[in-house]
C-alpha cells in the first residue's frame, strides 16, 4: 500500500521531463559534435601549433591570441583547440573497451554460473575495491602516457561496474521463455549467445558506454592534470597542470585566460557527454525512462 | 485523519517498527570469516601486482646502464652482473618475490630515488595532512548529505529539492581541481581571508597549542570545502532516492497516523531506514575521497600524500610511487572492509 497523503503524482517526482530531455539531448549534440570538430579539423583551426612560441609570455586575449598566451607564450586558444583530440580519443577507447571488456566477463558469468560465475564475480569484487587513480598513475607513469596505453589501463581497471551489470541482465535473460524454449530445441551456447542473448544486451551496453566514456574523459584529465600524459600531445588535463605549476597565476588575471578555457572544456565536454546519454536512454528505452521519470 | 481518536487509540499500542525478523541464521562468524577471506584475497592481489607489473614490462631497472648516451652508462657487462647481483634482481623470480614479500611485512616499503629517503618514512610524514583533510571533508559531506537528502526526499518536487538536484548533479561534471581552483580564486585572492597554500604558516612559531590548531585550520578550511563539495553530490542522491522509497512504507503511514512529529518521521522513520544505502555508499566513498584529495591538495600545495605523489609521478620516481600506491590501497581496502563489517552489525538480515 502506498501512502497516499506524501505521494506526488507520478511525473513531478523526478526533475527531468520529456521536453527538457529533448533540450538536453540538443545540448549534448551540440556540445559533443562541436569537440569532434576539433578533434578532427584540429590542425586547421587552430591558427598556432600547439608548442610554438606563438607571442610574449602571459598575453592577455587579443586578436592575434583569441585566449591569450601561456608563461611560455604559447597560444592558449591553439592548445585548446589541438587538446581536444586526445580526450575524445581516449573517450570513444576507453569507453568502448571498458564496456567490452565488462560485458566478456557479465556474459561469461552470466551464462555458465556455477563456479565460473563465482571466480570471475569474486574477480570483481577485488578489483572494485582497489583504489583506481592511484593505480593509473602507478601503471601510467611506468608505461608513459599516450592515449592508446591509457585506454587499455582505464579498460582493464574500470570494467567491473558494466560487467556486474551485463550478468545481472544475462541471468534474467536465460529464464525468459524463447531462451528456455531455444534450449530444449538442443540450441549451443554460441547459438544462444549471439541470437538470443547479445542483441537484448546492445541496449544496455549503450548506455554503459555514455558514462564510462564520460568517465574517461574526466580521469584522462585527472592523469594528465597530476602530471601522466603523453608529452607530445596537448592535453585540456596538461594545460591546467603547467597553469596551477605556474603558483602566481591566481595573483595576476592570467587564470581567466589561462585556466578557465581548459577547466571549462573539460566540464562542457563531461557534462555533454552525460546529456547525450540520458536523451539517448530516454529514445531507445521507454522502460527506462518510465521508471526514472 | 491523525485526530480520529479512535485511530490514535489503536495505533498506540502498536509497537515502534522494527525490521522484520532475521531468519534463523547460521553463525555470523561464517560471513565475517567470508568477508575477511577476500580482502585478505584483495590484499595480496595489490601487493602483488606492484611486484609484477614492472618484471612484466619490457627492459629492466639497469637499462640506462647500457646507454652510451646515459651518464650511468657502464662498459663492462661484469659491472653490470655485479649491480644486477647487488639488487637481487638475477635471482628466480620467486625468490624475489620471497624477499619482496618479507621487506613489506616488515614495513619496508623501499627507497625512494629522488628524495634519498626510506618510502616509509617520507609518506609517514604525510599521511597524517591526508588524513586530517579526507576524514574531516567525509565526515562533513556525510553530515551535511544526510540532512539535505533526508529533507529534500520529504519535500520532493519542491524548488529547494530541485534547486539541491541541479546544482548537485551539475557539480558531478565538475572536477575537483575546478572546484578548488574556484575557491581559491574567491576566498584567497579576490576576498583574502583564507590562506591561499600549504597546510600551516611556514615557519611560524605558535605561543600555544590552540594557536597552533588555529592555524591547522585555517589552512584546512578551504581544501575540505573542495573536497566536501565534491564528495556531497554522489552522498545526496544517494540518500535523497533511498529517502523517497521509505516514504511510501506502511510504516510511515502508521507514524504518520500516531500523529508523530514531522521531525521525528524524517529522522527516525525515514532517516533510520536510509543508513543502509548511505553506508553502502560511504566505503565506495573513501576511495573516491582519497582519489579526489589527490587533486585538492596540488591545488593547494597541502602537504599531504597528494603532493608527494605529484613530485613521485614527476620524477618517475617508482618506488615511491610503489609504496605510496600499496599504502592507499590498503587504507581504502581497510576502510571498505570497516564498513562491511559496520554493515552486518547494523543490519543482521545480511550477515
Amino acid at each position: 500500500m502506498t501512502l497516499p497523503a506524501v505521494a506526488l503524482p507520478a511525473g513531478r517526482t523526478g526533475v527531468v521531463t520529456r521536453a527538457r530531455a529533448r533540450v538536453a539531448g540538443a545540448a549534448g549534440a551540440l556540445f559533443v559534435g562541436f569537440f569532434t570538430v576539433l578533434a578532427v579539423f584540429g590542425e586547421q583551426l587552430a591558427p598556432y601549433r600547439a608548442t610554438e612560441l606563438a607571442g610574449p609570455s602571459l598575453e592577455p586575449p587579443s586578436d592575434a591570441h583569441l585566449l591569450g598566451t601561456n608563461l611560455l607564450g604559447q597560444d592558449v586558444a591553439s592548445q585548446l583547440i589541438l587538446g581536444a583530440r586526445a580526450s575524445l580519443v581516449i573517450a570513444l577507447l576507453a569507453g568502448v573497451g571498458t564496456v567490452l571488456v565488462g560485458g566478456m566477463v557479465g556474459v561469461i558469468a552470466g551464462w555458465f554460473r556455477g563456479w565460473v560465475d563465482a571466480v570471475l564475480m569474486r574477480v570483481t569484487d577485488v578489483v572494485l575495491v582497489v583504489p583506481k587513480l592511484p593505480l593509473l598513475l602507478l601503471v601510467g607513469a611506468l608505461t608513459g602516457g599516450r592515449v592508446g596505453a591509457l585506454s587499455l589501463l582505464i579498460a582493464v581497471t574500470f570494467w567491473p561496474v558494466t560487467a556486474r551489470v551485463l550478468r545481472s541482465q544475462v541471468l534474467s535473460l536465460r529464464t525468459r521463455t524463447h531462451v528456455r524454449a531455444a534450449t530444449g530445441f538442443g540450441a549451443g551456447t554460441w547459438h544462444q549467445l549471439r541470437n538470443h542473448i547479445l542483441p537484448d544486451l546492445a541496449l544496455l551496453s549503450l548506455a554503459e558506454l555514455i558514462p564510462a566514456a564520460s568517465r574517461a574523459v574526466a580521469l584522462q584529465a585527472g592523469l594528465a592534470f597530476l602530471g601522466v600524459g603523453d608529452p607530445s600531445q596537448p592535453t585540456w588535463g596538461g594545460m591546467i597542470r603547467d597553469a596551477i605549476a605556474y603558483r602566481s597565476v591566481f595573483l595576476i588575471e592570467a587564470w581567466k585566460w589561462w585556466l578557465v578555457p581548459p577547466i571549462l572544456a573539460i566540464v562542457t565536454l563531461v557534462a555533454g557527454i552525460s546529456l547525450l546519454g540520458t536523451a539517448g536512454e530516454r529514445r531507445l528505452s521507454p522502460r527506462v525512462s518510465r521508471h526514472t521519470r | 485523519m491523525p485526530n480520529d481518536p479512535l485511530l490514535t487509540l489503536a495505533t498506540d499500542a502498536l509497537p515502534e517498527p522494527s525490521p522484520p525478523p532475521a531468519p534463523a541464521a547460521r553463525s555470523p562468524w561464517r560471513s565475517v570469516a567470508r568477508t575477511v577471506g577476500l580482502y585478505a584475497i584483495t590484499i595480496w592481489a595489490v601487493v602483488t601486482i606492484v611486484f609484477l607489473l614492472p618484471r612484466a614490462i619490457p627492459g629492466d631497472p639497469l637499462q640506462h646502464l647500457d646507454d652510451p648516451d646515459s651518464g650511468a652508462f657502464v662498459e663492462d657487462s661484469r659491472s653490470r652482473e655485479l649491480a644486477m647481483a647487488y639488487y637481487g634482481l638475477d635471482r628466480p623470480l620467486l625468490d624475489q618475490y620471497r624477499l619482496y614479500l618479507s621487506g613489506l611485512v616488515d614495513g619496508d616499503l623501499g627507497w625512494s630515488i629522488s628524495q634519498r629517503a626510506p618510502v616509509g618514512e617520507l609518506i609517514g610524514r604525510r599521511l597524517p595532512w591526508t588524513l586530517l583533510l579526507v576524514g574531516s571533508s567525509m565526515l562533513l559531506a556525510s553530515a551535511v548529505s544526510f540532512v539535505a537528502g533526508v529533507s529534500a526526499a520529504w519535500r520532493r518536487g519542491s524548488v529547494t529539492d530541485k534547486a539541491l538536484i541541479v546544482s548537485l548533479a551539475g557539480t558531478r561534471a565538475v572536477p575537483e581541481y575546478a572546484i578548488a581552483s574556484a575557491l581559491l580564486i574567491l576566498f584567497a585572492v579576490t576576498w583574502p581571508v583564507l590562506p591561499m597554500a600549504g597546510g600551516q604558516t611556514a615557519f611560524a612559531r605558535y605561543p600555544n597549542g590552540w594557536e597552533a590548531a588555529k592555524d591547522v585550520f585555517n589552512h584546512l578550511v578551504l581544501p575540505m570545502s573542495s573536497l566536501t563539495l565534491g564528495l556531497a553530490a554522489n552522498q545526496f542522491l544517494i540518500v535523497r532516492n533511498s529517502a523517497i522509497s521509505t516514504l511510501g512504507e506502511d510504516y510511515m503511514l502508521l507514524a504518520r497516523a500516531k500523529g508523530l512529529p514531522p521531525r521525528l518521521l524524517k529522522y527516525r522513520h525515514s532517516g533510520r531506514n536510509v543508513l543502509l544505502p548511505f553506508l553502502t555508499a560511504f566505503g565506495v566513498q573513501v576511495g573516491f575521497a582519497v582519489s579526489a584529495s589527490l587533486f585538492v591538495e596540488k591545488v593547494f600545495s597541502y602537504p599531504g600524500i597528494g603532493t608527494l605523489i605529484d613530485s613521485a609521478v614527476t620524477a618517475r620516481d617508482y618506488p615511491l610511487l610503489q609504496g605510496l600506491f600499496v599504502m592507499l590501497a590498503l587504507v581504502v581496502i581497510a576502510a571498505n572492509f570497516l564498513v562491511d563489517l559496520a554493515y552486518k552489525w547494523v543490519d543482521p538480515r545480511v550477515a
